[in-house]
């Protein structure tokens, strides 16, 4: 039975979320919610207050009772190492540090009160060395503290003339790049620089660990319960199947509990093992804020060609990636920076450079976006500038060269299909007003300018290139008596719906009503591998195995109903008797054609795009430079809604978080250490600061995507807020700010190197 | 110190350290654990509980302080246990997402709707200005609870 | 931190003024470190975020000042005029609330929504504020412009302390330890004249003030004949602007300078950079703010 042969009762429909009433009731339990297992303690860690440094010696106070604390060390880790791309990261640093805040010693008291002063009773003796802090200094390389020259990871994209072979690529390209720009009628510059943005998902990171005769049992707040395993089983040298990990019902991730729970289950299970006691550690908003991964700060250069009537046609760029001091998953972020650095335009010749460098600041990692914000935020911010040299208004040179099917991205891929790019950017400048908003002068009223801009982006669903083959994810849904469909993935739903929308595809696949649709706790033990809850995949790549499997196992029992009658809950009945167990196992296996070179960055880097316009209009107040976002209109395509309510509501929550990264989101940094670790002065918007949304799906099928084409949507949000507030506040007071955070600050400073701020 | 007060209808007697928080005491002794901590410090507003019909960051309140009074938590705006006009709002039209916030919003919807039942989108954003989503944008909330705003006028339910 | 150490501490509740203020004299007497407590928006922050206390440490005793119906309370009073009296314990959702406060101290009522959010305003009040002498304070801020009489009692007796004579350095006041802070006197504004109340945070709730602006006037003839305005984070205490007073009260207000009254403004602030805002930002916003108000007053500034 192909997908287009399924009746749709409930995808493309918005049923309420299935977890909505334990929610809505307090009833959900979340890790910090799990009744206290008997003889827990509580767990916490020593931090370095230092970014780098020897460190030589632990001293616990002599004067303190240690006797009911339990203290791990690095030497108590049976395998140091937090396992992810590279081995690089301790579990707990052992002969020096390389960022404040990396653990050091772990403890473990029941008292709470006496833990936070054993953790004071500590003593760590640090020689400190000079840190490098920001990507200038680890580019300058005066300090290096990562292989020869500070870079961690490279890569190269080229397309058109900038393809050359030769010995030196690096090089030879550049060269050829620089060719084409000098042969382009009108070449633009610009460099454009983004921040450290901090999750904030509003439920801490926190994990409950204990040992018994199965071996060790993990429960936390999670994304991704195998990558969790997968650390557990390296960092204490377990077999896999002695470690269970359990997702308690999570609040919020947005990538920040994709790799960081790794390390925060290492520290409980070191603690639950020495102390022969379940440990639990549920970090309070500043260690939160303070250890935890960020979004990568990141610097482009770019420098584009085009045709005198505004046809795009050279791209460089060059990306800076701040990695932090840990590789973690910095290459993978990086890879899908430079893979979207394109942006939606149909490029001639390209030339697309990703360097990550190294840092003395804590890790940054994975956030909803993945390295594509930055980027995007570069090649969005220098059209505009394109368009202002040319005189042209931006949304309209955009439009002139956005990508269609048949064309081309930098690495390659021809796009054979689900682009509902024009339809989305025509449906968000019509609805915003957008054209004659910008087609008069900003209305100023008193003291307040209004402008509207606008961004347009791609974000590419799934594991890049030969990823997903490498991964094989897998899900099984199984038959349950009384004709009911258990569905087991490692797919999480933090928020994002996940359970309900997979619930909507398996009803609809195998024909049965949502209410006999189950979702069985994410463990390792009981679930399959599906590969981790990121990466947009969820609803497109798993979402599409899950409609197979629910396929396959309703197709036993309709064969049975047709063979001996009854209703399908009868006939379900009938074959678990004479089986046992019914079920599917199925595995993910991409489109037949999609083709990846790993080695030279070329071909299929995403099966499908999903593709989105922004229209910002804001109001600045002349006077302080606050600035308001007063309207927002996404158009997105979304492949095909399963849920069209919760679709918008991840557009809309992604949006936010992108104009809060755009505009008031400012990690502040001082010698590598967090000065406002704090939600009264890590600014994210609130109700009244959210602009109300004007959301609309425009729906371009994929083929393979599931319920009828779904693409996934996850990250793509987080892409295009801010450059489209970067935008209206151009249009609003002709400030052109290339570096974000936007704040009134920044504003106010650009005004003045203007001359031009009177009171 | 010996307190007495009401939590979701039912009264209790406690003999606690006056200086717990209020929050603390709903956690663990009290057993009711849909009231969230998402910063100790006032600023997220998932720790939100009615204190005398007002709304209240339970993790600035000393227990000491709530003696002979009420508190409602998000468990008391459930009607046996199943969700109200509230609740159902927010799980159907896409108020709660990974619902951490949830419990705090809807302590702060219910606080505005006993109020006033027919408020506008403005002064539903007021209402939740304390109660910080990370994962929805807002709309939907708002939106949320302007449905559960009709749904109670119509049905003429009260808030409990 | 050490919320944990909440568990070691022991609440007097006293239910009247006199008990409290003997309660807290014999404490300072005896030398036994006290804290108060009303709506605990400033104090549970502080609790938790000071280091642990030591493992025999004896924690101070606080006293619940929320049960004194002394603190609460909106009136008129007459002092040499009428009054408006309110009580230090009146939270900021009562202030806004208040009809007497709404019509004769609207920049109090709107100040009032301005704080925090919804749930800070339920529990925080006027008198927390002041005690806590943060220089960000708004509600200090919305007081110092109406040059309220702070009223201060203790075992010794009750006395009006003028604004302008109360605060005396970062979070220094003339406030004896065993004085309660339990009302404040304010001068109503005559109906219809000019107010303005401009909070300048990061965001629209929950936000402490980069700067904020309060100021009243009442006018005749062109000029101002009462004239009052304070900010908020322009200085290490609520700064009340001398010169800038002295200079809108000494002209008439269609012959106010611009310059002159950006020097004023210089004169009476000294911002400085934090992990909130800029010193620039703050000198540039205050200039704006103040040349705002007097434009509305009809200077030519
Ligand atoms: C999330 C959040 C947002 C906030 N937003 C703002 C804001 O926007 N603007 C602003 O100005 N403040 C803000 N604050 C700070 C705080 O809410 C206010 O300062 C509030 O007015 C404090 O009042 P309270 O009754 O809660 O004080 P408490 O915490 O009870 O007391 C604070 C201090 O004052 C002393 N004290 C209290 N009452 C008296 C009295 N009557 N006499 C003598 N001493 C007394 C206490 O000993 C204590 O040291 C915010 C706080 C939080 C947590
Ligand atoms: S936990 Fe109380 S406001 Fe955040
Ligand atoms: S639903 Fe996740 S924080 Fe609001």
């Amino acid at each position: 039975m192909s997908s287009s042969e399924v009746r749709r009762e409930h995808v493309g429909r918005s049923v309420g979320r299935v977890d909505g009433a334990a929610k809505v009731t307090g009833r959900a339990l979340y890790v910090d919610d799990l009744p206290a297992r008997p003889g827990e303690l509580h767990g916490a860690a020593v931090r370095s207050p230092v970014a780098r440094g020897l460190l030589r010696s632990i001293e616990l106070d002599p004067a303190f009772d240690w006797s009911d604390v339990t203290v791990v060390r690095a030497e108590d880790v049976p395998d140091n190492v937090v396992a992810l791309l590279v081995d690089d990261q301790p579990v707990l640093a052992r002969t020096r540090v390389n960022h404040a805040y990396e653990p050091v010693v772990l403890l473990a008291c029941a008292d709470r009160g006496k833990l936070e002063r054993a953790v004071a009773a500590v003593r760590l003796e640090l020689e400190p060395e000079p840190a490098v802090l920001e990507l200038e200094a680890a580019l300058a390389a005066e300090t290096v503290i990562s292989g020869p020259d500070n870079v961690q990871s490279r890569y190269l994209i080229t397309k058109g003339a900038a393809d050359v072979e030769a010995e030196d690529r690096v090089a030879a390209s550049r060269a050829a790049i620089e060719r084409a720009l000098a042969g382009c009628e009108v070449v633009v510059s610009g460099r454009y620089s983004c921040h450290h943005q901090e999750h904030l998902y509003l439920e801490p990171n926190g994990m409950v660990a204990w040992w018994d005769a199965d071996g060790l049992h993990a429960t936390g707040s999670i994304q991704c319960p195998y990558y969790v395993q997968k650390g557990l089983c390296r960092g204490l040298r377990l077999p896999a199947e002695r470690v269970h990990v359990t997702q308690a019902v999570t609040g919020g991730g947005f990538g920040g509990k994709e790799e960081y729970p790794t390390m925060l289950a290492l520290h409980a299970a070191l603690l639950a093992q020495k102390s022969g006691r379940p440990v639990r550690m549920v970090y309070g908003r500043r260690e939160d804020i303070e250890a935890t991964t960020k979004r990568h700060p990141a610097v482009c250069e770019v420098t584009t060609g085009c045709d005198r009537d505004g046809t795009l046609r050279v791209l460089s760029l060059r990306a800076l990636y701040d990695a932090g001091a840990y590789v973690t998953l910095t290459p993978v972020v990086l890879s899908r920076g430079v893979l979207h650095a394109g942006g939606v335009y149909a490029w001639r010749d390209a030339r697309i450079e990703g360097l990550s460098l190294a840092t003395n600041t804590p890790p940054s990692g994975a956030f909803r976006g993945f390295g594509a914000p930055q980027t995007l935020w570069a090649i969005e911010r220098h059209v505009d500038r394109v368009a202002r040299e040319l005189g042209r208004d931006p949304a309209e040179l955009k439009r002139q060269n956005l990508l269609r099917v048949g064309d081309s991205t930098p690495t390659g891929q021809v796009l054979r299909g689900s682009v509902g790019l024009a339809e989305c950017v025509t449906a968000a400048l019509e609805a915003s007003g957008y054209r004659d908003k910008r087609a008069a002068p900003p209305r100023v009223v008193g003291r307040k300018a209004r402008g509207i801009g606008c961004s347009v982006v791609l974000h590419g669903a799934g594991f890049t290139g030969s990823g997903e083959r490498r991964l094989q994810g897998k899900v099984a849904v199984d038959l349950r008596p009384g004709g009911r469909l258990c569905i087991r993935t490692a797919s999480t739903d933090i928020g994002q719906g996940t359970e309900t929308v997979f619930a909507q595809i398996v009803a609809d696949a195998a024909g049965v009503g949502l209410a006999d649709v189950d979702f069985a706790t994410p463990c390792t033990t009981h679930v399959p591998d599906s590969g981790p809850t990121v990466a947009s995949r969820t609803v497109m790549v798993v979402g599409s195995i899950v409609e197979r499997a629910a396929q396959k196992v309703a197709a036993r029992v309709r064969a049975e109903q047709a063979a001996a009658g009854g209703s399908f809950a009868a006939a379900g009945d009938r074959l678990l008797a004479r089986e046992g167990a019914v079920s599917a196992l199925e595995q993910y296996e991409p489109p037949g054609w999609v083709a990846w070179d790993d080695a030279r960055y070329k071909g299929d880097a995403y099966p499908a795009f999903a593709f989105a316009c922004d229209v910002a209009e804001v109001e600045v107040d002349l006077d302080t430079f606050e600035v308001r976002v007063v309207g927002f209109w996404c158009a997105a395509d979304v492949g095909r809604a399963v849920n069209p309510v919760m679709c918008k509501g991840q557009l809309e929550g992604g949006a936010l978080q992108a104009i809060g990264w755009a505009l008031t989101e400012e990690v502040v940094w001082r010698d590598g250490r967090i000065l406002n670790p704090r939600l009264t002065n890590y600014i994210v918007p609130t109700a009244l600061d959210a602009p109300p949304f004007e959301t609309f799906l425009v729906e371009a099928p994929f083929e393979h995507g599931p319920g009828g084409g779904a693409k996934g949507i996850g990250e793509l949000p987080m892409d295009g807020g801010a450059p489209a507030v970067a935008a209206a506040i151009e249009h609003a007071t002709g400030l052109v700010l290339d570096g974000l955070p936007l704040t009134p600050e920044r504003l106010l400073a650009a005004s003045l190197a203007r001359g031009e701020v009177k009171p | 110190m010996k307190i007495e007060l009401t939590v979701n209808g039912v009264a209790r007697t406690l003999e606690l350290p006056p200086l717990l928080r209020l929050l603390d005491v709903l956690r663990g002794p009290l057993g009711l654990t849909g009231t969230k901590e998402g910063c100790g410090e006032g600023e997220c507003g998932t720790c939100a509980v009615l204190l005398d019909g007002e709304p209240v960051n339970a993790c600035l309140v000393p227990i000491g302080q709530c003696d002979g009074r009420a508190v409602v938590t998000v468990e008391g705006l459930a009607v046996d246990g199943a969700p109200g006009a509230l609740g159902r709002a927010m799980a159907e039209h896409g108020g709660a997402q990974c619902g951490i916030c949830t419990p705090g919003m809807m302590i702060s919807a219910e606080a505005l709707l006993v109020a006033r039942p027919a408020p506008s989108a403005g002064e539903v954003r007021h209402a939740l200005g304390g109660t910080l989503c990370r994962c929805t944008g807002y709309e939907r909330i708002v939106d949320s609870v302007l449905r559960a705003a009709a749904e109670r006028r119509g049905a003429g339910e009260v808030g409990p | 931190m050490s919320v944990a150490d909440l568990a070691r501490y022991e609440l007097a509740v006293p239910r009247a003024l006199p008990e409290a203020c003997q309660l807290l004299a014999a404490r300072v007497a005896s030398g036994e470190p006290t804290l108060l407590c009303a709506g605990g928006t400033d104090l549970l922050v502080e609790l938790g975020m000071a280091p642990p206390l030591g493992a025999g440490a004896r924690p101070p005793l606080c006293v619940d000042l929320s049960r004194l119906p002394e603190l609460g309370g909106v009136e008129r009073v007459d002092r040499d005029g009428p009054r408006i009296r309110i009580g230090a314990g009146v939270s900021y959702l009562a202030l806004g609330r208040h009809a007497l406060v709404e019509g004769a101290l609207p920049l109090l009522a709107r100040m009032s929504h301005d704080i925090g959010g919804p749930t800070i305003q339920a529990r925080g009040t006027l008198g927390g504020n002041l005690a806590t002498g943060s220089p960000a304070a708004d509600g200090v801020a919305a007081l110092a412009a109406h040059d309220a009489t702070v009223v201060l009692t203790s075992v010794r007796g009750e006395r009006r302390v003028p604004f302008a004579g109360f605060q005396t350095g970062y979070k220094r006041s003339v406030r004896q330890a065993d004085e309660i802070i339990t009302a404040f006197e304010l001068e109503p504004l005559a109906p219809g004249s000019p107010w303005c109340w401009r909070k300048v945070g990061a965001r629209q709730a929950q936000a402490i003030s980069k700067v904020a602006f309060a100021a009243v006037a009442e006018l005749e003839g062109g000029r101002a004949r009462r004239f009052g305005a304070a900010m908020a984070s322009m200085a290490p205490v609520t700064a009340t602007l001398p010169a800038t007073r002295a200079l809108v009260l000494g002209t008439p207000l269609a012959g106010l300078d611009g310059e002159a009254l950006d020097r004023a403004v210089a004169a009476d602030t000294s911002p400085i950079d934090d992990i909130r805002s800029t010193r620039a930002y703050r000198a540039h916003a205050a200039r704006a703010l103040a040349r705002g108000f007097l434009r509305e007053l009809g200077a030519a500034v």
